[in-house]
């Protein structure tokens, strides 16, 4: 038997106390001269998208820990990281589009940053579904470590070609105002603890995911352990001779 | 037995072409389908010339690029379990059977490329210019989709609703080889420098190169 | 919408969905605990 899961209570409450301190800085913090009080969107987004990519980066070293050690801590660290990278990359895209409708006008503008995050969305997602095609616990941390290592070694390639692809010939669409001109001091404590408090939000999301990851293996682990009827048990052998 | 890393590679590349002379799911279902893309575009999208000449490279790359994966695909829900425990059992190097797949694959796609690539210059009226940078273009994509469609089909296969994810993990990473391949054909349009493209599109090779052959053991053996 | 409306919306959105995926792990870990109680 393995040992039982230890189920900690902790991270909700780190989770909703970070949060409340990030929503009360990013409140009172004063409005921008330039963009005046849609400024406070950056105070999530930036977060965001800090953490998509960081998030990210542990799955790559959790897939290259897992194909060097073949320890399966690895593997679970690479797969919540991932799933937790997705909602963040996910969150990031839509406020930064809620972000450039009052700001530019439009949803979405063909932005390297912008294509290039949707583009790393939709890798890690593929990634994710790798993972929900098999229940074997080896094969899948295989299978999807080669591919997280495969999606971020290319997605350096996918941002310069990104990049170059919206520098060296097409001109900018549109004119866009830079992003916020720090000018307070308040302001940037609020980006700072808004990007340290959804940090600490996602190591804590990351023990509870780890722990449902236990959870679900020690699921299978039973289930694949009981003894189910099997079609054709209640068929006795006919007992012959026995006149 | 087969010895001799190149010798393997070779028995793999026979084996794939000889299929596909049996089979001809390349040449008579997925090139058709193809160009029947390319004709359906302009039923869309109207029908003038001039917009036509201007979208027909880009609607090409991106048509070879889509249906790339389905090279893939086909190739993964070949390559099932049974297959590869006697492929295993004859003492086939894992990397060398990566490697011929790959070679296989990369033919059907230039195959695939060349033809298609015929209709669009006839159906769009495509200019040509530079004539050798686009062809090592050509090798380019074509070996870059084939590498990703292999690595890809060897990660997802033994999983039944494996095949069906293909497409979804080959179709992000192959944006620099298609960013790659459209920016060549207006470089060489326009006359820009088109070298950092190319180089581009070789260090997507070169990575995914050395990434499949590298996984190739450790894939096989779960 | 006024600039506040935006801010509201984005807010929304953002803490909104992170109470809503915190919740579904937590939903996960009960289901994967009582299941597991009930097995064993």
């Amino acid at each position: 038997m393995e040992p039982q899961v230890r189920i900690r209570r902790w991270p909700w409450v780190v989770i909703a106390l970070s949060l409340a301190v990030a929503f009360t800085l990013s409140m009172i913090s004063p409005a921008d001269s330039v963009q005046g009080d849609l400024v406070r969107i950056m105070y999530v987004h930036v977060p965001s998208a800090w953490l998509a990519y960081t998030a990210f980066f542990v799955t790559f070293v959790g897939s290259v820990a897992y194909l060097v050690t073949k320890n399966l801590k690895w593997d679970r660290i690479a797969a919540a990281s991932a799933e937790i990278g997705v909602y963040f990359t996910g969150l990031a895209l839509s406020l930064g589009m809620i972000w450039a409708k009052p700001t530019w006008g439009v949803w979405w503008t063909w932005d390297a940053r912008l294509t290039f995050t949707f583009i790393m969305f939709f890798v890690y997602l593929g990634y994710l579904a790798l993972r929900r095609t098999t229940d074997d616990p080896i094969a899948r941390a295989s299978r999807s470590s080669v591919l997280g290592v495969l999606g971020a070694i290319q997605i350096p390639l996918v941002h310069f070609s990104v990049v170059w692809w919206r520098t060296l010939h097409q001109p900018p669409s549109l004119i866009k105002p830079d992003g916020p001109a720090i000018q307070d001091p308040l302001m940037l404590t609020a980006l700072i603890i808004g990007v340290i408090a959804f940090t600490v939000v996602y190591v804590a999301l990351m023990v509870k995911r780890i722990e449902l990851i236990h959870l679900d293996e020690r699921r299978l682990q039973i289930e694949q352990s009981i003894e189910r009827p099997v079609a054709g048990e209640a068929v006795t052998a006919p007992e012959l001779g026995a006149t | 037995m087969i010895t001799g890393f190149w010798h393997q590679v070779r028995a793999v590349v026979d084996r794939d072409l000889l299929r596909e002379r049996r089979q001809g799911d390349m040449l008579w279902i997925t090139i058709p389908f193809g160009a029947i893309a390319l004709l359906l575009i302009p039923l869309a999208i109207g029908t003038d010339a001039v917009l036509l000449r201007e979208i027909g490279p880009g609607m090409y790359w991106v048509i070879v690029m889509l249906f790339g994966v389905l090279v893939a695909v086909s190739r993964a829900s070949r390559e099932t379990l049974p297959q590869q425990d006697a492929s295993a059992l004859l003492g086939l190097d894992p990397a060398a059977g990566f490697v011929g797949r790959t070679v296989s694959s990369a033919i059907f796609l230039l195959i695939f490329e060349a033809v298609v690539g015929i209709v669009a210059i006839g159906l769009y009226d495509i200019s040509i210019i530079g004539i050798g940078w686009l062809a090592l273009t050509l090798l380019l994509v074509a070996a870059g989709l084939a590498l990703l469609g292999t690595l890809t089909a060897a990660i997802v296969n033994s999983s039944s609703a494996g095949t069906a994810l293909v497409p979804l993990l080959v179709a992000p990473l192959s944006v620099p080889l298609l960013l790659g391949a459209t920016q060549t054909y207006d470089g060489l349009q326009g006359g820009y420098g088109i070298l950092s493209w190319v180089l581009l599109m070789v260090a997507v090779v070169l990575v995914v190169a050395i990434i499949g052959v590298l996984t190739a053991r450790p894939l096989q053996e779960t | 919408m006024s600039e506040w409306g935006w801010v509201a919306f984005a807010y929304g959105v953002a803490y909104g969905s992170l109470a809503v995926y915190a919740t579904s792990i937590a939903i996960r870990i009960r289901n994967a605990r009582k299941s597991i109680g009930d097995a064993e």
